[in-house]
């Protein structure tokens, strides 16, 4: 029942680009399952049933959870790390003893060797400090990640076992002053030398996490490729730069307004010589290797931010149960009940997110699960800037105080929509991505019709016939008003378009993972599941309805759909650059 | 099997399973297949199971294996762990306030587990006013103090500050409160409904919120018919001001407990208190029943009824 109303759902969310609901072949177990949203398939294989551990991989990882969770709840004093701006070294020995330092690295390197979910499970707790989890994240999830991803043996063999037992730390370079986003344009180089042996490093890069504390970076520069056919071009390569290499400098920490705790400044290389051995990858295929680095090390946000959440509810509900105005409890007052409602609801949404695209990582063979990931990190992150602040809100006066750890949470959450890829371009990354794939399909079919192929058409035909007889949803490629959305061609300039698209499958992929994972406890009986299924419901209803609207603003000529006037706005405000109305107060005479 | 004190040890039922001889009892051709094969052993064995299932003890893979063993795939016995397997893991959480399996058997945190569970709140305080004395080994002397716990609300304690001292309070019990296989008993201390003539309106004052109205006064002239406040199945009862479990039922040890209240209540210092014990149920020594005030406790029964009677005729009026 509750997949047939998913399924016509996502139909009428897509009319205007999905035509076919099945390929002509069945293909093979791709591991998409964001792309074939796109579609308007729900590949149910990938996400229900709800990927569950075994009992004895849980009792393994709870064994670990006890020690960490004590530790950070005891030992750890998040208000000092904020104040003082570093992490003392008796906390980063004991984060090192507890063997945090190599998460994910495999266990013949001197790793824990975790998979995704139980790296997940351990990020809950490791977030209880945003700090801390922040320059775990830059060691592990970035800056050896590489090594692990493309690095041949003997660069795992040589940097691994150090990189794990926290004995080095590892930073990720690749911002510079002038290419935040944009990561190809980098003006960093390396030159091969005279003798072939060494590439001389020369540049400069900006906002680096760990940047004064590490020994051994993964850093991205520009060398000259000869191609195929001769000509030489400038492409992006990644390099393992150790310290000692010489040249290697960094500035001052920088005073941020979160995660003070974390060490971030600038790195400069200068005639750094890094010997060819440690390139990472092939030369030249710099740009794949980090976007590999980068789309792996997504999904934790979720879990991590889901676990600081849970925190915070006790808090927040400690309080709001015995403050007492107007002779009432503050939680007896509705608004107060919708905080928490909100705060509870979207950390269910995000863990549920979080494990099952960590569950779908896990699934043998190398799933291709970055769209996935980057939407967790898309909601965590705006859902947990949302709760913190209605957080702070609920305790009023008292929240704003430095004494309460909640301005420094706020302050900490805050980061999280910029790094990692800023939501902004993650948006456009999820529905560019998905778009992509959906086009190339579709313009497969589409030629294949042209040419008249005649099994093709009377599928088409057979299924648009079959569809107007059971069921009043449109599936033609043609929108409300019987046109293609016109911008088809140009579709990567039309970023508000594309951003209704990304928050149209964010919603979708949200409501898939709770759905599965409501279903899953239903069925498991496990404590508590009819809570589970109240928040589902919400969630649900609340995001189906912000599709729909979503769904109406895509329409060109929609009156929801508003770009024409917010563009003409903008660019008048940007060509003055600044606010252009007349004083409410002028007059003319 | 309880006089041996292992009923819910798995590893027992394992060996008695084991007992039933192996590979006998499987049907071997399709007309054996048909009807039940060797009833009165399936019948035995669906015995074990079922006292398995009534104790609460969840089979394990030997247990899967032995029953494959002795009566085969499709017989009911395994029919039955089939379904054990996948009810009892369902069934496990579907208990909202579920009592723990192993009791403690300390009195007093047996009275505080039962005292949380009448009173849920987190904010309401439990607290030990008298530890039970240890029993001499010789056994000569009888323990004169049992344990006394309390549990208050900060809520009730805010009642009973407002309650007025010409009404007196009740000690009424005990109560019995079963927990699983033991009984403990609770007594509660309250107060009656005031009459509605001397019931205190809470005034709203008019400048209380800076904000916003507190109290709009929108007359809609609603009429009888729309009348939503009476309710025949609500009963309106008196306050409860707080709950204790004390080891003995007799009116010295529940005095040692309102003196022990009076220290974060001083109200109760003026309030009057009339010990209302019946004769205590079962397990524990018999209580002595008796009231402070010297009028006989029909006569005062009686009164309190006709009070009753006479607060549901108004009611119904």
């Amino acid at each position: 029942m509750m997949v047939f109303g998913l399924r016509a759902r996502t139909c009428w969310a897509l009319r205007a680009f999905a035509v076919s609901r099945r390929p002509l072949r069945s293909s093979s177990r791709t591991h998409a399952f964001a792309k074939e949203l796109f579609l308007g398939r729900i590949e149910k294989k990938e996400v229900f049933p709800f990927p569950e551990v075994s009992q004895d991989e849980l009792n393994e990882i709870n064994h670990f959870v006890g020690p960490i969770e004590k530790f950070f709840t005891e030992e750890v004093d998040s208000r000092k790390i904020d104040q003082e701006g570093k992490i003392p070294t008796e906390t980063l020995e004991k984060l090192k003893s507890l063997g945090l330092f190599g998460m994910q690295v495999p266990e013949e390197y001197g790793g824990l060797g975790l998979s995704n979910t139980m790296y997940a499970r351990l990020g809950e707790i490791v977030s209880l400090d945003g700090s801390i989890a922040v320059t775990l994240a830059a060691h592990q999830a970035i800056g050896l990640k590489g090594i692990i991803l493309a690095g041949s043996e003997e660069q795992k063999a040589k940097y691994l076992p150090k990189l794990a037992s926290g004995e080095h730390i590892a930073a990720f370079c690749l911002t510079e002053p002038a290419s935040g986003s944009d990561a190809a344009s980098i003006r960093t180089r390396a030159s091969l030398s005279e003798d072939k042996k060494h590439y001389i490093l020369n540049g400069s890069k900006v906002w680096i996490t760990n940047g004064g504390l590490a020994n051994i970076f993964t850093v991205f520069a520009k060398t000259n490729v000869v191609d195929s056919d001769g000509s030489v071009k400038d492409k992006m390569t990644a390099f393992i730069v150790e310290r000692d290499f010489g040249g290697v400098t960094n500035g001052k920490p920088e005073d941020k307004l979160g995660i003070r705790g974390s060490n971030t400044c600038e790195v400069h290389f200068e005639n750094t010589k890094v010997p060819i051995e440690n390139v990472l990858g092939e030369v030249g295929g710099g740009f794949k290797v980090a976007m590999n680095i980068l789309n792996s090390g997504r999904f934790s946000m979720g879990s991590a931010v889901a676990g600081m959440l849970k925190k915070l509810i006790e808090m927040t509900a400690e309080y709001a149960c015995t403050r007492k105005q107007f002779n009432r409890s503050l939680s007896e007052f509705g608004l107060i009940q919708e905080k928490f409602a909100l705060m509870a609801q979207k950390a269910y949404v995000m863990e549920s997110m979080a494990y099952l695209t960590a569950g779908m990582l896990d699934q043998p063979g190398f799933p291709d699960c970055s769209i996935e990931a980057a939407m967790v990190k898309v909601f965590s992150s705006e859902a947990a800037w949302q709760c913190v602040s209605e957080a702070l809100q609920i305790l009023g006066g008292s929240g704003y105080m430095r004494d309460y750890p909640y301005e420094r949470m706020l302050r900490d959450t805050r980061i999280l929509l910029i790094f990692e890829g800023t939501n902004e371009i993650l948006r456009m990354y999820i529905a560019l991505t998905g778009l992509q794939h959906a086009g190339r399909i579709l313009t497969a079919r589409i030629n294949e019709l042209k040419r008249g192929n005649v099994t093709t058409v009377l599928e088409t035909v057979g299924r648009r016939l079959r569809d107007s007889f059971g069921r009043t949803v449109d599936l033609g490629l043609t929108g409300d008003l019987g046109v293609v959305h016109p911008s088809v061609a140009t579709i990567v300039e039309e970023q508000m378009v594309l951003k209704r698209v990304a928050n149209i499958l964010i919603n979708l992929y949200g409501m898939t993972a709770v759905l599965s994972r409501a279903s899953r406890s239903m069925r498991a009986g496990l404590r508590n599941h009819d809570h589970e299924v109240l928040l589902a419901n919400i969630f649900c209803t609340e995001a189906y309805c912000q599709n729909l609207f979503t769904l109406s603003q895509l329409d060109k000529y929609s009156p929801e759909n508003l770009d024409e006037q917010i563009k003409k706005v903008s660019q008048q405000v940007l060509e003055r650059r600044a606010y252009i109305c007349a004083h409410p107060l002028d007059r003319t005479s | 099997m309880r006089d041996y004190g292992v009923e819910r040890d798995l590893a027992v039922y394992n060996l008695l399973l084991d007992v039933f001889p192996k590979e006998v009892f499987l049907p071997r051709n399709v007309f054996q297949k048909i009807f039940i094969h060797y009833p009165r052993q399936q019948e035995c064995g669906l015995a074990v199971l079922e006292q398995m299932e009534s104790h609460g003890v969840m089979p394990n893979k030997e247990t899967e294996f032995l029953l494959l063993q002795i009566f085969g795939r499709k017989s009911y016995p395994m029919l039955k762990f089939v379904r054990m397997k996948l009810w009892f893991t369902r069934f496990k959480n579907v208990n909202p306030f579920p009592v723990p399996r192993d009791l403690p058997t300390d009195p007093v945190d047996l009275a505080t587990l039962g005292l949380r569970r009448i009173e849920p709140d987190l904010s309401a305080k439990v607290t030990i006013y008298q530890m039970a004395s240890s029993r001499d080994s010789t056994g000569t002397a009888d323990p004169t103090e049992q344990h006394i716990v309390g549990i208050q609300s900060p809520g009730q304690q805010a009642a009973l500050a407002r309650h007025s001292p010409a009404r007196p309070v009740f000690v009424e019990g005990p109560f019995s409160l079963w927990l699983r296989d033991k009984c403990v008993y609770y007594h509660i201390l309250r107060a009656d409904l005031e009459p509605p003539e001397e019931r205190e309106v809470e005034e709203i004052p008019e400048e209380w919120n800076l904000y916003y109205p507190m109290q709009l006064d929108l007359k809609y002239g609603r009429s009888a018919w729309d009348d939503y406040e009476f309710d025949i199945d609500e009963v309106e009862e008196g306050p409860v001001f707080a709950i204790c479990m004390a080891g003995a039922h007799d009116q010295a040890t529940l005095a040692k407990w309102i003196q022990g209240l009076q220290e974060t209540n001083p109200a109760l210092a003026q309030i009057p208190v009339i010990f209302r014990l019946t004769a205590s149920t079962g397990e524990l020594l018999a209580s002595s029943s008796g009231l402070e005030e010297p009028c006989p406790p029909p006569a005062q029964e009686e009164e309190e009824e006709e009070d009753k009677t006479q607060r549901q005729q108004q009611g119904q009026s």
